[in-house]
């Protein structure tokens, strides 16, 4: 190998903003679609709007295996444990984005029965308005998210380890 | 047009069952007591009312009634295509009456939903438990006195924290 | 040989949770599944993750605040939802709509149907293994999102109709984009068919799955596709016809055998009824209004004019302020309309105010799925997907 060669083989970078640069082009979501959002979802995924041009078409239905909970939808007092134990099973470093008006806030359903905003109980990352939020809204958020995934440090995750 | 002969039944059998039959906006509406809702819709069945389209039930604190509670039947016909609402009432003391899951089917999660929202409940009902509200949900949510925004069920559970110190780094 | 391998294994009972988050299960279903070897013994569907206060709701607000909670109910087609709750609301108060309002009311139903149907075969060939039929279904629903959106302004939660008629009119050349997505949906049909009617493990996988017999039709409360499956001859468009359905020419689609197959053929023979029934409404369209008329006091004044004159600022006014506007008589009405899933009902109740006293929603996702422990007994588990598919439960209709 010559040395010109090297010169334009080798790239220098830190390891943090390599790791960072693979996950946000590989984020696994494990859609939690309950209601209308989780039909819109579906549109996300599908031919017209394909979530694979951003690297997060590889949808795993086991949270053990994703990274990014997508709630789609609005969660019921019956729904909100089986949520908290999906979030709790997921592996670090995790996100969530809140699709929709009633995963944010509990949008139009102001009742007994229905969670007024998952964020009250789970961290969110990113929220996406609409009710339900067109695709394109979520391609949106996904590309926010993926800005956040490249601020991330290996200190964050140090600091609490073995707490 | 089976309706009226059946009504005259209602009547020649039972008596006492019927309280009132009226009329709205072409619906035809028989209002009985809530301990005959078995025999009267037996009747109903074997004359051609084979259709059991739905059960709810109202709760009449403020709208007025001959009880607190009234379970309603919406019986269709497929021979003849006619409809007809029965209305079971119940006192609020003994929210209680017999079960149609012997009659149909469909009653059975239907009848749960009602004991779920309404505290009415059934007798002969084989699995009467509640169906959309958690196990152990306080109250009945369709009754009038409960609150719309309900009594703090819906604030009530453990909040999760970030598994990484984002906040403390920032 | 293996020894052994044509006995069945020697295996314990044991117990399966299916769900409420499982791919399958299409959001919030959850059954407890209790299993010998791969047979399903029993099974218990545990319904109400997705309950959310509809009918709590119905009586806190009015009476076409509330159409924007129906959107919501079956989210396949919330336009259906809009059309019945609609319906309902005018035989309460003794409204009678016009011809075009009529005409485009079922325009929007079966083109909605259409989109239900497609998505719903998707989903169950997803379910059983085959991704193309939902890619090439997807397509044709994107199509009709975008009819909606150019009628509505909106894909999904439409909320297009009011009481007393629409929200507004369809636009021009509507017309023209319609029938182009009309004549695409035989295309996507016979693609789909193409791809699985004749399909050896598709035929496997639904024929002889989740037979339902004419009584259990009956006494289990089954409507809609899952009941003309099974050979009842009920269709409330025909039976019972609303919204002029009783001008418009096609046929009803019915299947003998009651199981999965059966399900889906109908399924793909009702969405061609469909595209005849919308072919015959665009071309008959009538002219006219698409409200009742103003002096009756049911309609809100065109924007135009709420926000040029103080006599329409007034009158709006009017009809949205908590002590006045639209009051029913005191009384109780019960429409059912045919939506893609079977006999979607609403039960209003009035006391005379200005929000029902009580609303109900007779869901046909319920009882169609109150079937289910009925029909998994003694199938294997992986027939599961393929009879909650073919059953068409929309959680958010089910639960409420």
């Amino acid at each position: 190998m010559q040395p010109d060669d090297i010169k334009s083989n080798i790239l220098t970078t830190t390891l943090e903003s390599a790791v960072n640069w693979g996950r946000k082009h590989s984020l696994w979501p494990m859609p939690f679609g309950t209601a209308c959002c989780g039909i819109e979802f579906m549109a996300v995924l599908a031919a017209r709007t394909d979530i694979a041009r951003f690297g997060a078409e590889a949808i795993r239905f086991s949270p053990r295996q994703s990274d990014l909970l997508i709630v789609a939808g609005r969660i019921s007092i019956k729904m909100m444990p089986v949520l908290i134990r999906i979030y709790e099973q997921m592996p670090e470093p995790k996100w969530v984005i809140a699709m929709g008006a009633c995963a944010s806030t509990g949008g139009v359903f102001d009742t007994y029965s229905v969670i007024q905003g998952v964020d009250k109980f789970i961290p969110v990352d990113v929220y996406v308005p609409g009710c339900p939020p067109r695709p394109e809204g979520v391609v949106e958020s996904l590309i926010k998210l993926q800005k956040l995934v490249e601020t991330e440090k290996f200190s964050d995750y140090s600091t609490t380890r073995g707490k | 047009m089976l309706l009226p002969k059946i009504i005259t039944k209602v009547h020649d059998k039972f008596p006492s069952a019927t309280l009132d039959t009226t009329q709205f906006a072409g619906e035809d509406i028989i209002h009985i007591q809530g301990s005959y809702n078995l025999d009267v819709l037996k009747l109903f069945r074997d004359n051609g009312f084979n259709f059991l389209a739905d059960i709810t039930a109202i709760d009449n604190l403020t709208l007025g009634g001959f009880e607190r509670f009234a379970v309603v039947y919406h019986l269709l016909s497929h021979e003849t295509a006619e409809r007809v609402t029965i209305k079971a009432y119940v006192p609020e003391d003994q929210p209680e009456l017999p079960s149609a899951e012997s009659l149909w089917k469909t009653a059975d999660w239907q009848e749960r939903e009602i004991y779920d929202l309404f505290g009415i409940s059934f007798k002969g009902h084989p699995n009467l438990i509640r169906i959309m509200n958690p196990d152990d949900f306080q109250g009945h949510p369709l009754r009038k006195d409960y609150p719309r925004l309900g009594r703090k069920e819906r604030d009530d559970f453990p909040v999760v924290k970030r598994g990484i110190n984002k906040e403390a780094a920032q | 040989m293996v020894q052994g391998a044509d006995q069945p294994m020697d295996t314990e009972r044991m117990v399966l949770n299916f769900g409420p988050q499982h791919p399958s299960t299409h959001g919030t279903l959850r059954i407890i599944m209790e299993l010998e070897g791969e047979t399903v013994i029993k099974g218990t569907p545990e319904i109400g993750y997705l309950h959310s206060g509809f009918e709590k709701l119905g009586e806190y607000l009015d009476y076409n605040q509330y159409i924007t909670i129906t959107d919501r109910m079956n989210y396949l087609s919330p336009l259906c939802n809009n059309v019945a709750y609609a319906l309902t609301a005018e035989k309460l108060m003794g409204l009678e709509v016009s011809k075009r309002t009529e005409y485009i009311r079922v325009l929007m139903c079966e083109l909605s149907r259409i989109a239900d149907h497609i998505l719903n075969v998707g989903m169950l060939a997803v379910d059983l293994g085959a991704l193309t039929a939902f890619l090439y279904g997807f397509r044709l629903r994107e199509d009709i999102y975008d009819l909606f959106e150019i009628a509505t302004g909106t894909r999904l939660t439409t909320s297009y109709t009011l009481v007393g008629g629409l929200m507004r009119d369809i636009p021009d050349k509507f017309d023209e984009a319609v029938i182009k997505v009309l004549d695409n949906v035989d295309v996507v049909a016979r693609d789909i068919e193409t791809l699985l009617n004749k399909n050896r493990i598709w035929q496997d996988r639904t024929k002889d799955i989740g037979i339902i017999s004419k009584e259990d039709a009956i006494s289990y409360g089954l409507s809609g596709p899952m009941a003309r499956a099974s050979g009842i001859d009920w269709d409330i468009r025909v039976q019972e016809p609303y919204s002029r359905y009783e001008e418009f020419d096609f046929d009803v689609a019915i299947a003998l055998n009651g199981d999965v197959f059966d399900r889906y053929l109908v399924r793909m023979e009702e969405m061609r009824q469909s595209v005849k029934i919308c072919r015959q409404a665009l071309d008959k369209m009538p002219a006219g209004d698409v409200m009742v008329d103003p002096d009756l006091g049911f309609s809100l004044p065109p924007k135009d004019e709420v926000y040029n004159s103080i006599e329409g600022l007034i009158y709006h006014f009017e009809i949205t302020m908590r002590n006045r506007g639209m009051t029913p008589p005191i009384g109780e009405a019960y429409v059912a309309t045919e939506s893609p899933n079977g006999e979607l009902g609403f039960y209003i109740v009035s006391d005379g105010g200005r929000v029902p006293y009580r609303v109900r929603t007779r869901p046909p996702s319920l009882m169609n799925y109150s079937i289910f422990p009925k029909l998994i007994e003694g199938h294997m588990l992986s027939d599961a997907p393929a009879i909650i598919g073919s059953t068409n439960v929309i959680a958010g209709e089910l639960d409420r």
